[in-house]
């Protein structure tokens, strides 16, 4: 058996070698040495994927599936109770109702930064006009949102999706914002960042988030065309970005999603 | 062929909690590679685990149980994320547990063996991981990933191959026709 032969065959399984190449590597030093290589590359890989970190978990959550399975045959439901999530029709005015009762409670006051003192550059002006453009792409979804139309479920693996090209992803006690999300993409509004676009149903209509991670402004500031108005904000690692329709107040939705977004990377 | 299965109990609950015991940590391991996110891996092996719990009564034959599962992790990796699929991909030291075997150079040959795999194309990564990792031989490969028994071993070759050029254990490139 020539050499050729003989990595032919033991390189498609070198861990259970048949008799005959056993035989011919015993009897030439070369084979035998191909052999044991590739015998302990495959070890080497085994050790490596053995060694990936399981989540603590997982199996807890896997065994509950048929617990919370068989209690809804709605599969994304059944996901939602797997991460711990409320039922899935927690609306989002609920969410702000208690939001705003928390705020009153506490005395808790918010104000926005923009404003005569803010000085945004003009490319900062730009950007900001860019991600309003951005919003008529998406203008069909925006205004079935508004309409109140039942819309696709968005879960939280498809959450998870578009906003892990951008490093962000929502915390772990964020579910409440996870079930009001009527539609999550990644996006490419700026060449070379990635962009990550979720919208939510506001009380003043639909509500997007965008999060691009591109160089933070300098400061934040509000951008504004005849149809959406919005806020940049600069964050650890990008920038996020609040747009809904004009006179949209943004106060709740900044604190809300300053709080609840992570930037991971 | 591939391990197989011990599906203690009778009850269909049963079967499941076996069918979790036995294969879920080589799922994740595995679905990380597909989905090249943690977190995402971790909603995979989920969603795979929805779909068996439900179509549990179709296993008809246990020894395929864990075929099965990886031909479901498969489709359902396509159906909810191969259209966007980060680029990223955290299969790093922070994916890596610790182990007794950690010397300086183990630890360096792992994070250049991590390295040459995440290089390899996927059509190569994918037959390899599963071999070597899910334990199937090449028939049960070649229905996982519904390629004829040929292609699979052509594929395992070139794998192997190009790793061992990678670690300069190979001198060029041999060329399996």
């Amino acid at each position: 058996m020539n050499e050729t032969d003989f990595r032919k065959r033991i390189y498609t399984n070198p861990s259970e070698p048949d008799s005959d190449l056993l035989e011919a590597a015993r009897g030439n030093p070369e084979l035998s040495k191909i052999l044991n290589e590739t015998q302990a590359l495959d070890q080497h890989i085994h050790s490596v994927m053995s060694n990936i970190a399981v989540p603590t978990d997982l199996q807890t959550k896997l065994l509950a599936i048929p617990n919370s399975a068989d209690s809804d045959q709605d599969e994304s439901l059944a996901l939602q109770i797997l991460a711990d999530k409320p039922a899935a029709n927690a609306n989002y005015f609920q969410y702000f109702a208690i939001a705003a009762s928390l705020v009153l409670a506490f005395g808790i006051g918010f104000s926005l930064t923009f404003g005569p003192e803010a000085n945004p550059t003009s490319a900062e002006l730009a950007f900001g006009n860019e991600v309003l453009q951005h919003m008529y792409h998406e203008e069909a979804e925006i205004a079935a949102i508004n309409s109140g139309e039942v819309m696709p479920t968005v879960d939280m693996p498809m959450i998870r999706n578009a906003m892990a090209p951008v490093g962000t992803q929502l915390t772990s006690s964020s579910s409440d914002i996870a079930a009001s999300v009527k539609f999550a993409k990644p996006c490419i509004i700026i060449p070379a960042y990635n962009s990550a676009h979720l919208i939510v149903q506001g009380s003043q209509g639909a509500v997007s988030l965008v999060l691009i991670n591109n160089s933070p402004v300098s400061v934040e500031y509000s951008v504004n065309d005849e149809r959406f108005s919005g806020i940049v904000i600069p964050m650890d690692k990008g920038n996020m970005i609040l747009v809904g329709e004009r006179d949209t107040d943004f106060a709740e939705y900044k604190k809300l999603f300053s709080e609840n977004v992570d930037w991971i990377i | 062929m591939s391990e197989i299965p011990v599906l203690h109990g009778s009850t269909k609950k049963e079967r499941y909690e076996s069918l979790v015991a036995a294969f879920y940590q080589d799922l994740f391991r595995y679905a990380i590679w597909l989905c090249k996110n943690h977190a995402l891996a971790e909603d995979l092996v989920q969603e795979t685990f929805l779909r068996a719990w439900r179509s549990l009564d179709s296993l008809l034959n246990d020894k395929a149980a864990k075929a099965w599962l990886f031909t479901i992790l498969r489709r359902e990796n396509a159906r909810l994320y191969e259209r966007y699929r980060p680029e990223l991909v955290d299969i790093d030291g922070q994916s890596i547990a610790e182990s007794d075997e950690t010397e300086p150079d183990f630890k360096m040959d792992h994070e250049l063996l991590i390295n040459a795999i995440k290089r390899l194309e996927t059509d190569y990564r994918e037959p390899l991981l599963l071999q070597v990792v899910g334990g199937f031989s090449g028939k049960e490969i070649a229905e996982i990933l519904e390629l004829n028994n040929n292609t699979v071993m052509t594929r395992l070759f070139r794998a192997r191959a190009k790793l061992k050029i990678e670690f300069g254990l190979d001198p060029e490139e041999t060329d399996e026709n």
